[in-house]
């Protein structure tokens, strides 16, 4: 076999595995289906950390109880730097609640994903601005609106005590 | 997440399905994907091999002498494409990177028409803008189509969300991550493989002296053009990668910096092979970012060494002289071929004239 041939043979190999992946799978898109998420998150402490309560609902508005949830954080404005170890949210005890801690990197803007598995599998994600704070409090990370600074979380003012 | 995902029902009699089932089998013995650990590895290494595509696509344009930061808008224009095709229009994900990468391609090549006969600094400032100019447009843009589940489609500033076609099509992140990994040693073995032809050589010439190059017959301005729609290309395929990676993206993602990472992980690595700048990615996601050595000061040694680089190693560590070293490993050897040509001028930043007559 000339390295030509086989070279061809390589490269139309690895074009059939990408289509066996890419092509259309089995499950179809399932619209109206998905569960309703709630997030509610406090910053506090150097990093800084960020605590979240994750809410979450079937459609129907029962609690979905068995569900595996990952927390995950990214930052929009840097993206694929700043690579934040996901963290397994437990349940707090309360149909449907779930708790988790994310150590950030920095304050500004984060996309925060809730990545469900179990009885349903999604992923849900929000834009939250963690503010600057004093050491010792507690600030909920509000969601980020238009013009907030994606790096330093000083333009909407912290809010140091509020807790979800 | 993966565990879940192992436990989902597939069909044994539908083929996609059992290679599926057979690859998460396999993935998840080797990597233990069902802890957080796990899952945080596959993220990461998808991250990388997406960042790959990138740093590719500027290595692609520095080889022909041109400093683009301008990347980072293909990038997003790819995301944005294969985003809208799979989410709004319910496409394959094989058909809507292709759209991305078709749209890419084509918005590269129409910016390279007019630009290319512009100096390198010229060039350079003349891409960041296009960069911004797309960026802004991005974050106009407004799109929705109504879903059982809301509206779907791009948001303006507010970025667009939903892109769920692997969770729709019950993709586990690590048969993305075997995915992304087959497209980008597909780029790559494509990469290499064209350094040992003449194109490869016409490149290169291009790159180190473009009058020169132009005396023997090349044609210069064709040759930056097509480099430029390639690079365009691969820039898009990893931004249409990265949104069903994340499955979320917004105008923010694709600032400058993006674009002079790109540019700094092709010079950090080196010039001499296609695998100079996969180089600079591990050494600056891989080593710096993910091991968290150096906690707040990624940014500063990262900077740090590209300045030095620059200084005393202009074609970075995988230069020309060093891939001819190198020449016992076959591995390199199309490289070394590819630049034997023109190894008297391998320490030439590019765009800096040689005199090699």
């Amino acid at each position: 076999m000339t390295p030509n041939l086989r070279a061809t043979r390589l490269i139309l190999s690895c074009v059939c595995a990408v289509l066996t992946l890419a092509l259309p799978g089995q499950v179809a898109a399932q619209s109206g289906s998905r569960p309703k998420v709630t997030l509610q998150c406090v910053s506090f402490g150097i990093g800084p950390m960020l605590e979240c309560l994750i809410d979450l609902q079937g459609r129907d508005g029962t609690p979905l109880e068995t569900a595996q949830v990952t927390l995950g954080a990214l930052m929009p404005s840097m993206p694929m730097a700043h690579t934040i170890r996901p963290t397994r949210a437990e349940s707090t005890g309360k149909p449907g609640q779930y708790i988790g801690r994310l150590e950030l990197e920095m304050l500004g803007v984060w996309s925060v994903s809730v990545d469900i598995s179990g009885p349903v599998r999604d992923k849900w994600s929000q834009n939250l601005l963690v503010h600057d704070c004093d050491e010792k409090a507690r600030c909920a990370a509000t969601p980020a609106a238009r013009g907030d600074d994606v790096h330093m979380g000083r333009h909407r003012g912290a809010q140091p005590g509020h807790r979800p | 997440m993966s565990t879940a995902v192992a436990d989902s029902p597939i069909p044994a009699s539908d083929a996609i399905g059992a290679v599926m089932q057979t690859i998460r089998n396999a993935l998840g013995d080797v990597l233990g994907l069902g802890d957080v650990a796990g899952a945080h590895l596959v993220g990461l290494s998808s991250d990388m091999a997406i960042m790959s595509m990138l740093a590719l696509s500027a290595y692609l344009m520095l080889l022909v002498g041109r400093v683009s930061f301008g990347q980072q808008a293909f990038f997003g224009l790819g995301a944005y494409a294969a985003g809208v095709m799979t989410a709004m229009f319910h496409a394959p994900l094989a058909v809507a990177l292709a759209v991305g990468v078709s749209l890419g391609a084509l918005c590269s090549w129409l910016l390279a028409v007019p630009t290319m006969h512009l100096s390198g600094l010229h060039y350079a400032v003349a891409t960041l803008a296009f960069g911004e100019i797309a960026r802004i447009l991005l974050g106009w843009w407004v799109w929705q189509r109504e879903t059982g589940d809301g509206p779907v489609g791009p948001a303006g500033i507010d970025g667009f969300r939903d892109i769920r076609w692997l969770l729709e099509n019950d993709v586990a992140p690590s048969e993305f991550l075997v995915l992304t990994l087959v497209l980008l040693v597909l780029v790559l073995a494509m990469l290499m493989r064209a350094e040992r032809t003449r194109l490869g050589v016409a490149l290169r010439m291009t790159g180190h002296d473009d009058v020169l190059a132009s005396s023997h017959g090349i044609p210069v301005a064709r040759i930056r053009q097509f480099a430029a729609a390639l690079a365009g290309g691969l820039a898009a395929l990893g931004g249409g990668l990265y949104a069903h990676r994340t499955t979320y993206i917004e105008p923010a993602v694709f600032d400058p910096m993006l674009g002079v990472h790109a540019v700094g992980y092709a010079l950090l690595g080196g010039l001499g092979t296609a695998l100079g700048p996969l180089l600079g990615v591990m050494f600056d996601l891989g080593l710096l970012d993910a091991s968290r050595l150096f906690p707040g000061w990624r940014m500063v040694i990262f900077g740090g060494l590209v300045a030095l680089f620059l200084r005393w190693r202009p074609r970075g560590l995988l230069d020309e002289t060093l891939v001819h070293r190198l020449n016992g490993f076959r591995f390199f050897a199309g490289s070394v071929r590819a630049a034997s040509p023109l190894s008297s001028g391998a320490s030439n930043p590019p765009g800096r004239k040689e005199i090699s007559s």
